[in-house]
């Protein structure tokens, strides 16, 4: 932690610059200090030019005095520090901020917000706007930013009373990390950057009824009786099942989890967003749920008799068929900090809203207090054969090289110690499969936006936020186009960022879908005819490794030099290109249709039936 | 079903797009919708109808209470609630006669008359006024017909 953290949890001396003179932009700045970053993310341009100054400005003052300065990291496009902020409040839990101009730099700040927003990640994005006199007047890089990511963040802030600039950051701040987590925008014109005025060092919005909400929330405790029906379906269940969600990782549930988990010997699944809310070495870790999730993972969600959904939502990426979805249970209890989400997919028979590691410490104290020690070695065995019968697998006597051999040398290697982060796509789920994570926030994915060209930029913020840590990038080729651009930020800033591409020559999981459901037709997502050298475009980007692999019997050998490389590296794998996700639950199936592939064992044969219009995606 | 929902909402930049672009952005319809200031100048209130199965309404409802610029959300279908809607018609009368004694069995007046042409205002249920219009049309041709969208008094 460094010294404007210190500042920022001592208000009770006052802050050391309250009653100083600045400038709205000196004002920005100094409130995203207080939060004690160690980098913040933008790109420059007119309508933010006061605030870059008084980054400038600030860092100069910060080394005069022989302090830590506040590094801006500039990517290739808006998007990429977007993602960027966002990689590095994934990996930390801190709220990432990133710094764009109006108009367009705006607008290219869309998408990851939405990403933001639907993956509930803390953000805090500023934006410049043109001068409060120009608003509406089609100016120059002008565009109605509120309206725009009014739609898409949690909240936005248009400011047009410069006395409130200093207040306004801080409260997005408050808003962007209290509740249910996610992005907020302020919109700040290019005057009232320039405006002068005194610097308070405290102070915040009213913000209405807000935070009697949050209030409320933190102290909905989870009652005694409330503990006891929990319990009392909990010792009817034989087969009692944690579905685990990212909002166990947002929360900082993750230890309360462990110890709930263990308490009373419950199996637990996870979402893509709570990868890492569970050790996935643990023998009750069932990984994955859902379309691409384990076969394990999901026969376990078929034959439990009671799930206990935490920090999950029921998306449709799980229950993509809601009335199919764990058709056994006959109990199922949910919690979570969003009232919303109770009961918006699925029916539950107990439900509580409220601070996650609060009511899972509650649960562990009621069951401890009144001595509940459920005898499940029958379901355990269940599960451990579940884990035995229908392990991952693939083609192991392939000619070609096969992606999931690639990802168990890196697992092999990484022993579950690394950060990755992952584009969107096959390469994804192969990830999200094959690699093991013993903590939280270790695992850096585009979950429901599913936006291509994530992986990049969100492990160079992960790599900033964490110098020292094995970062890596499994990309996809058609999803590291999308940013391909930062490969270039990663030499920059010389990150050690470990960027690998499995290469399929195209768009991989558009092609498992047009094979399966559109009879082969691989319109437009074949990519044989394109001329992308990685390896040449590597190298001109200043990777001093930039490797192709392209035989199984390097695998071992490039993978550990690949990893072992003291600086920014880039890897390129020919991978099979018809090698496919499995297993996989056809849109709007139920678990039990699943297709395991051809390498897994599955309890019924697969029914590979094309979904109905309104499902197709 | 129908659903009418007060909203009182603070007096923020873009706060009312916030509440019509929840309902747009989640496939929600707005039936009517009306905004006025209320006593305490910083919060509207926004009277909202809309149709959808009562779950659909119940996540209206949770999604409503987590924009930041709500201050209070007042789900009225059903329960002790008054409702009114103002209807302002500009008409014609071939039977001058029948049309006053429409407005004046509906509870409305005249607001102007020049020549062969009246301005009448009427205020009711929304399906009242449905009703309202449609006897009117039988003896008048309608210029225009401005409807306030409903109001709701919580009970």
């Amino acid at each position: 932690m460094n010294d404007t953290a210190k500042i920022a949890v001592a208000p009770h001396r006052g802050h050391p610059l309250s009653g100083t003179t600045m400038t709205g932009s000196q004002m920005i700045v100094q409130v995203i200090a207080d939060e004690g970053l160690t980098a913040i993310f933008g790109y420059s341009g007119g309508a933010i030019l006061p605030t870059y100054d008084a980054v400038f400005l600030y860092n100069a003052e910060r080394a005069r005095q022989g302090l830590a300065q506040l590094p801006l990291i500039v990517p290739a496009n808006e998007q990429g520090a977007g993602f960027m902020a966002a990689g590095y409040s994934r990996s930390t839990g801190q709220v990432g901020v990133a710094l764009v101009t109006s108009g367009p730099g705006a607008t290219n700040m869309v998408t990851p917000v939405r990403d933001c927003m639907a993956d509930s990640v803390p953000l805090v994005v500023i934006c410049g706007q043109v001068p409060r006199s120009a608003i509406g007047s089609d100016a120059f890089q002008e565009a109605p930013v509120a309206a725009i990511m009014g739609s898409v963040a949690k909240h936005v802030f248009l400011v047009t009373d410069p006395t409130k600039i200093e207040a306004t950051i801080r409260t997005a701040f408050e808003l962007a990390r209290s509740g249910r987590p996610g992005p907020v925008v302020v919109d700040v014109p290019k005057d009232v950057q320039n405006w002068t005025g005194q610097f308070q060092g405290q102070g915040t919005l009213q913000l209405g009824i807000y935070r009697q909400r949050m209030q409320a929330l933190a102290d909905n405790r989870l009652a005694d009786d409330q503990a006891q029906l929990f319990f009392d379906a909990l010792k009817q269940a034989r087969k009692p099942l944690v579905y685990a969600g990212g909002g166990v990782i947002h929360a900082g549930a993750s230890t309360q989890l462990r110890e709930f988990l263990e308490t009373f010997g419950l199996p637990a699944v996870t979402t893509l967003m709570g990868i890492g809310a569970v050790n996935t070495y643990d023998p009750l870790a069932l990984h994955m749920l859902g379309m691409h999730g384990t076969a394990y993972a999901n026969y376990a969600v078929d034959d439990c008799d009671m799930l206990i959904a935490i920090g999950a939502r029921f998306d449709d990426r799980v229950a993509g068929n809601p009335g199919k979805f764990a058709p056994n249970a006959r109990f199922i209890a949910h919690i979570d900090i969003d009232p919303a989400e109770i009961n918006k997919v699925k029916t539950v028979q107990w439900s509580h809203v409220g601070e996650l590691p609060d009511a899972l410490r509650a649960l562990t104290a009621w069951g401890r207090r009144h001595h509940i020690k459920p005898d499940y070695s029958q379901w355990h065995a269940e599960v451990a054969q579940l884990k035995h019968t229908y392990a991952m697998n693939y083609d192991r006597n392939s000619e070609l090289v096969q992606p999931y051999y690639v990802l168990e040398e890196i697992n092999r290697i990484t022993a579950g110690e690394a950060i990755i982060s992952t584009g969107v796509g096959q390469h994804q789920m192969w990830a999200a499969q094959y690699c093991d994570f013993r903590e939280p926030r270790q695992w850096l994915t585009s979950g429901s936006m599913g936006t291509m060209g994530f992986g990049l930029p969100a492990a160079i913020g992960a790599q900033v936020a964490h110098p020292d840590r094995l970062v890596i990038d499994v990309d996809g080729d058609a999803s590291i186009r999308m940013n391909l651009g930062e490969l270039e930020t990663v030499t920059t800033y010389n990150l050690p960022v470990k960027v690998m591409v499995l290469n399929n020559i195209g768009d991989g999981m558009v092609r498992q879908w047009q094979k399966l459901f559109f009879d082969g037709r691989m319109a437009s997502s074949d990519k044989s005819l394109h001329k992308k050298d990685f390896i040449k475009a590597a190298q001109a980007d200043g990777f001093e490794y930039a490797v192709r692999l392209e035989r199984n019997a390097d695998v071992p050998r490039v993978v550990a030099e690949f990893l072992a490389f003291p600086g920014p590296a880039f890897l390129e794998v020919m991978i099979d290109p018809d090698a496919g996700v499995y297993p996989m639950v056809g849109p709007g199936q139920g678990y039990d249709g699943m297709i395991t592939g051809p390498c897994i064992p599955a309890r019924k044969a697969a029914a590979i039936e094309k979904p109905g219009a309104s499902e197709m995606f | 079903m129908r659903h009418i929902i007060g909203i009182l909402l603070q007096n923020e930049s873009g706060a009312l797009i916030r509440v019509a672009g929840l309902f747009s952005n989640r496939g929600y319809n707005i039936e009517s919708l009306s905004v006025a200031p209320t006593p305490d100048p910083t919060v509207s209130r926004i009277t909202l109808v809309t149709t959808g199965s009562d779950a659909t309404v119940q996540q209206i409802v949770s999604q409503l209470n987590k924009l930041v610029d709500v201050v209070g959300v007042q789900y009225m279908t059903g329960g002790a609630h008054i409702e009114r809607e103002l209807v302002l018609v500009r008409l014609q009368p071939r039977d001058r006669d029948r049309v006053l004694a429409v407005v004046q069995a509906a509870g409305g007046r005249v607001l102007t008359s020049h020549g062969d042409t009246l301005s009448v205002e009427v205020t009711g249920i929304e399906s009242s006024l449905d009703a309202v219009l449609q006897e009117l049309r039988e003896h008048a041709v309608l210029d225009a017909v401005v409807r306030s969208g409903t109001l709701g008094l919580p009970g």
